[in-house]
């Protein structure tokens, strides 16, 4: 069966993630393939599993059980997920956290260094060019706290591009912004996964993200209850898990 | 941007705290500094006073406790003299002391000052410079040559008189310039009035050994070794119990009892200095690490390793280090003027900082950064991505 798996950039393979204190099951047993350059959202009920289920898609976090397909490649044996994250992977999340010390242009730095090599300069020249992208090329020199919220977000928008992913992630990008900061974060959003032809996964409550998405992923419990993209993926076989 | 100035960043983001521990630390290793400098410079005074004056041994009185303590008999000196190894003129006895000096209604001017008696063929003579008035003769009874910071610390010239013991009064009829800085600040009388003065008859002497090889060369330290067998040996048929210790310059330094004072309290302190510096590095890194935990769980996100979570924290607290050891070493360099101006210990201490001590100092200050940035760094580059994201 492996070989389907290829056909995704990325699949999950019947993930579990239960955390240790609680005793819950956050993801629970979890199948979802994602192709390269779709556009996915992924909705449901606070608590629900979104942000376990997105950790363990980028690799911030590994699964109890079942696997994680990269090109059809299994995570659980890649030696250094740092590395594969710093190039292959984009964050964005809900609190933007972007470094305080340092201005936008350095924000948007930070994850170059464990990116491919280029020299300091090339650093910079590269992170202008991305905050131009984001339509933030005019405040490269500010920081943080000098940036409205719908700006900082855009910064660390720039920043998930930084080492040119082919991946990016997003836990409610736009749950912290007003609905109009909110609408040019999920535009800009959408214009960059069509330009870089980047596969977007957003976990969202948003209905206007899951109106933008290709697909729509409900989530309830730690399981998928209804994906609108489902017949793309091929069925888990519940009766050989069992 | 580079690495380095990420790392700046971090530290003069909070400009007090860093500026605080900076200070904390300098103190710390200001002190650790100083110390190691005042006992190196005492120690490399006495050892440079010999050295300069190719003396190959000191001999003082086997057995004592402080040098200041050492007596022994003018006839052993003359045996000295006698021994084949021992150059020409190559014996310069003393008699060292450290006495208070007075005023002349008997109040205390001075509590404790050097004096030396010296013969007049003493080889030190021929290098000390006198600026004003005479030497000492053999008819110097009752005279005394002043060194030239105790005579203007004393505000005293050619022609006053200083009181030694309350009933022996002195006429100054020189003051010279000596290289050796206790020298300098030391009364310089004939030995015949410095044994009157104090009932003793010699305290030590140097040698200088006839050698065939240049010094330094195993040739000529078998020589001098030979020399020190022999005066090591000789007895005084009158006091079978007294016996001398011959020691090269060096060793004679590491013997002496109040270096080695000094040394123990400057090893105790420093280490107290070191572990404050160290507690205080750590407090300082464990505090922003955890302040930083969301964002430490951002730089794991976009794919820093630990590796590099260690790297910036340790960077932070060694640069914090080294910004505290030049402030420490500029602060010891004050600290030792400071201290050799201070009445108390005027005379005993050499103000400066030697290069040799900076570069320990900072390469001190380095290692206790990175000790206490050691467990800071572990603990950053053990949090869990995830978890240091969700954490507030
Ligand atoms: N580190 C953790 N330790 C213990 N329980 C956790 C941890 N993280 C999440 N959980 C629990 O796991 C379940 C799923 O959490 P998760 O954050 O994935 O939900 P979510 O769908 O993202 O919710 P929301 O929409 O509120 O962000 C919840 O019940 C949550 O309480
Ligand atoms: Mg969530």
């Amino acid at each position: 069966m492996t070989d389907t798996f290829a056909d995704y950039l990325l699949f999950a393979d019947r993930v579990f993630k239960t955390y240790p204190d609680g005793d819950v099951h956050a993801v629970n047993g979890v199948t979802l393939g994602v192709r390269e350059g779709e556009y996915v959202a992924i909705t449901g009920p606070s608590g629900c599993g979104k942000s376990t289920l997105l950790n363990l898609l980028g690799a911030l976090d590994r699964p109890d059980q079942g696997e994680v397909f990269f090109r059809g490649e299994s995570l659980s044996k890649l030696r250094d997920l740092d590395r594969f994250r710093a190039r292959q992977i984009g964050f964005v999340f809900q609190s933007f956290f972007l470094l305080p010390t340092l201005t936008a242009r350095e924000n948007v730095q930070v994850p170059m260094f464990e990116g491919p090599p280029l020299s300091a300069r090339d650093r910079a020249k590269k992170a202008d060019a991305l905050l131009d992208l984001v339509g933030m090329g005019k405040r490269a020199k500010h920081r943080s706290a000098q940036l409205s919220v719908g700006e900082r977000q855009r910064v660390a928008l720039a920043r998930a591009l930084a080492n040119d992913p082919v991946l990016l992630l997003a836990d409610e990008p736009t749950g912290n912004l007003d609905s109009e900061n909110a609408a040019k974060v999920l535009d800009l959003l959408t214009a960059l996964q069509k330009t870089h032809k980047l596969a977007l996964i957003v976990v969202t409550h948003s209905l206007d993200v899951a109106e933008r998405a290709d697909r729509v992923v409900k989530m309830k419990d730690g399981q998928v209850v209804e994906d609108s993209g489902a017949d793309l993926v091929p069925t888990p076989d519940a009766a050989a898990t069992g | 941007m580079y690495f380095s100035s990420f790392i700046l960043k971090n530290l003069t983001r909070r400009p007090w705290r860093s500026a605080l521990t900076v200070l904390g630390l300098a103190v710390a290793v200001g002190t650790m500094i100083s110390l190691l400098a005042v006992n190196h410079n005492v120690e490399f005074a006495v050892s440079d006073s010999f050295n300069r004056r190719d003396v190959d041994l000191v001999v003082t009185q086997a057995g004592v406790v402080f040098e200041t303590d050492s007596d022994f008999s003018e006839d052993l000196v003359e045996q000295v003299r006698k021994l084949s190894g021992v150059a020409e003129h190559g014996v310069s006895e003393a008699l060292v002391t450290v006495e208070p000096l007075y005023r002349e209604n008997g109040t205390v001017l001075k509590e404790s000052i050097m004096v030396q008696g010296w013969k007049p063929d003493n080889k030190a003579f021929s290098d000390i410079e006198l600026l004003e008035g005479q030497l000492l003769t053999e008819e110097s009874m009752g005279k005394v040559i002043l060194g030239s910071q105790l005579a203007s610390n004393i505000k005293k010239g050619v022609g006053d008189t200083i009181y030694l013991r309350v009933d022996s009064k002195y006429e100054v009829v020189g003051i010279y310039k000596s290289f050796v800085s206790f020298e300098d600040k030391a009364v310089t009388m004939s030995l015949k009035d410095a044994q009157k003065l104090t009932g003793k008859r010699i305290t030590g002497f140097s040698v200088r050994v006839k050698k065939t090889a240049p010094s330094g060369t195993p040739q000529a330290e078998a020589e001098v070794q030979k020399v020190k067998e022999a005066i090591e040996a000789l007895r005084d048929s009158n006091d079978p119990t007294v016996r001398l210790a011959a020691r090269t310059p060096d060793s004679y330094v590491d013997s002496l009892t109040h270096l080695k004072i000094v040394r123990a309290m400057t090893w105790m302190v420093g280490i107290i200095a070191m572990v404050i510096g160290i507690i205080s590095v750590l407090n300082t890194m464990v505090m922003s690490v955890l302040e930083r935990t969301q964002e430490i769980g951002i730089l794991r996100a976009v794919g820093w390793p630990p590796r590099r979570v260690i790297q910036m924290v340790l960077g932070e607290a060694i640069l914090l280090g080294l910004v505290a050891a030049v402030v420490g070493t500029v602060g010891a360099i004050m600290a030792t003027h400071l201290l050799a101006m201070s009445p108390k210990v005027d005379g005993f201490i050499e103000p400066g900082v030697p290069l040799k001590i900076m570069a320990q100092g900072i390469g001190i200050t380095a290692v206790i950064g990175l000790l206490g940035g050691i467990y800071p760094a572990i603990r950053a580059a053990c949090l869990l991505p995830t978890e240091a994201i969700r954490h507030d």
